[in-house]
């Protein structure tokens, strides 16, 4: 019997599948939690009474504009922190480390990833108004999208995506 | 090294943390700075000014193995909340056994000068020092469960010339005054020095008595009786006249705000850290003792000749 000289293995890429986005998500935020803001919850913990309750830490907040305004500067820190682990993650590898565990890719709808693509796509991270209401927007979208893309991703022109492979069989 | 290589990969994530931590340490240093500094500014009406552990008078004795605050940084967030022309009261929310007679005396002696209206909180203990401190109020309020009271003066210790004789140690005394060595471990206590020692605990008490009667309008007779160094429950104490109402921070504001006639906006007045101390802090308070050295903290506890007399 003749044997074709073929590739044995194909693969292809294809929109990643929304629960391991998911996943990878929660991963990095975890990660992000853990290990790169976790100094600024002594800061949070030096302007907020350690006796007030989550309520009454978010009253205080409000109500007190002075406060609000230096909670903000230190929310405006921690969110450029949070895009720079992205940006700096996916920028060289089209990989955080929640994607890396789920083997899933940020991918270009042009040549190479660029930066102007990288801030958009993680424009969802800026804590101030419009950009808040990615937090809701941006999910939607993925749900309803044949591409399982975000609102900011189609704007960025990026998807993420995953290899899929199958054995040739000759 | 390519950046598809699995090893590459992960060091550059690494790489990433530490670079983004490193920067979030820089940033909350900054932060920091202006953090307490402008505490005034932060806006606020009643400053609320936590005494959390056991009471001590200086840094320096603060322990290793409990919750520590100090006279010192007490008094002084009492007198800067005194002088902020913005702050109507002050809340002293009081979660300690006591600590030091020294200590706890000048922190409620503080809380006298102030011209503010001042409320002590008494949360899961306001006991011996600290109780004092809370008598020193215009107002107490506790929740039913707290522990409060507990009037009286402590200075046991351990006594273990039996220990050093088993194992033929001798303690050669040296001593220029006849009672310089009193309260050395290493030696059994006389007789005669017992009776001084329970002399200088007696005035204690006595004083203590009479500072929580006058803090308190109370006849000294009546808080003698009690004055067994038993705690009594804030329900308990509430019938005895050592603290005004039972209830919760809920209560304590809303007896500031009737009396001052305000709505009021806690501001949380705490000692100032530098960026170090802040820093320190983040590595979590075990790291921060190390480099303080366990050594020389422990050390501290077994000073020779060093009973403490705690309220």
């Amino acid at each position: 019997m003749k044997h074709l000289n073929l590739p044995k293995e194909k693969t292809f890429t294809g929109p990643a599948s929304i629960w391991k986005r998911i996943f990878a998500f929660f991963v990095d935020i975890a990660i992000i939690n853990l290990i790169i803001l976790f100094p600024f919850r002594n800061l949070f913990k030096d302007i907020i009474p350690k006796s007030y309750s989550f309520s009454e830490a978010y009253r205080f907040m409000s109500t007190s504009t002075n406060y609000a305004g230096f909670i903000t500067s230190i929310t405006f820190v921690m969110s450029v922190l949070v895009i720079l682990y992205f940006y700096m993650m996916e920028k060289r590898m089209g990989q955080t480390i929640g994607k890396m565990l789920m083997r899933i890719f940020v991918v270009s709808d042009s040549k190479e990833l660029k930066a102007w693509q990288m801030l958009v796509r993680n424009l969802v991270f800026i804590p101030i108004f419009p950009f808040v209401l990615l937090w809701v927007i941006d999910p939607i979208f993925m749900f309803f999208t044949k591409t399982n893309q975000r609102l900011s991703e189609i704007l960025s022109r990026t998807r993420v995506v995953e290899r899929f492979s199958f054995e040739q069989q000759i | 090294m390519n950046a598809n290589q699995p090893n590459f990969r992960w060091g550059y994530a690494i790489f990433v943390l530490l670079l983004l931590s490193f920067l979030a340490l820089i940033s909350v240093g900054v932060l920091s700075l202006f953090v307490g500094v402008d505490v005034e500014s932060l806006g606020g009406n009643v400053a609320l000014i936590p005494v959390h552990g056991v009471i001590l008078g200086t840094e320096d004795s603060e322990s290793f193995f409990e919750t520590t605050t100090t006279s010192t940084d007490i008094v002084e967030l009492i007198e800067k909340a005194d002088k902020n022309p913005g702050i109507k009261a002050i809340i002293l929310e009081i979660d300690s056994p006591g600590g030091s007679a020294v200590a706890s005396e000048e922190i409620a002696n503080a809380v006298k000068k102030t011209n503010k209206t001042t409320v002590a909180w008494i949360r899961e203990s306001g006991a011996s020092g600290a109780y004092w401190v809370a008598s020193a109020a215009d107002y107490i309020v506790a929740s039913k469960v707290s522990i409060t009271g507990s009037i009286g003066v402590i200075a046991s210790y351990l006594e273990f010339p039996g220990l050093l004789e088993r194992y033929n140690v001798t303690y050669q005394r040296l001593v220029a005054g006849k009672y310089k060595d009193i309260g050395s471990p290493f030696k059994e206590m006389t007789n005669e020095e017992k009776a001084l020692f329970q002399q200088s605990l007696d005035a204690i008490r006595d004083y203590f008595v009479s500072e929580v009667a006058k803090n308190r309008n109370l006849n000294k007779k009546d808080i003698d009786k009690i004055a067994n160094g038993l705690f009594y429950l804030g329900v308990q104490a509430k019938e005895l006249g050592l603290v005004d109402e039972l209830g919760s921070k809920d209560e304590t504001i809303a007896y500031i705000e009737k009396k001052e006639g305000i709505k009021a906006e806690l501001v949380e007045y705490k000692k100032e850290k530098g960026l170090l101390e802040l820093l320190g802090e983040v590595f979590s308070k075990q790291s921060f003792f190390v480099g303080k050295g366990i050594g020389s903290s422990l050390l501290d506890r077994q000073a020779v000749s060093s009973v403490s007399i705690t309220t």
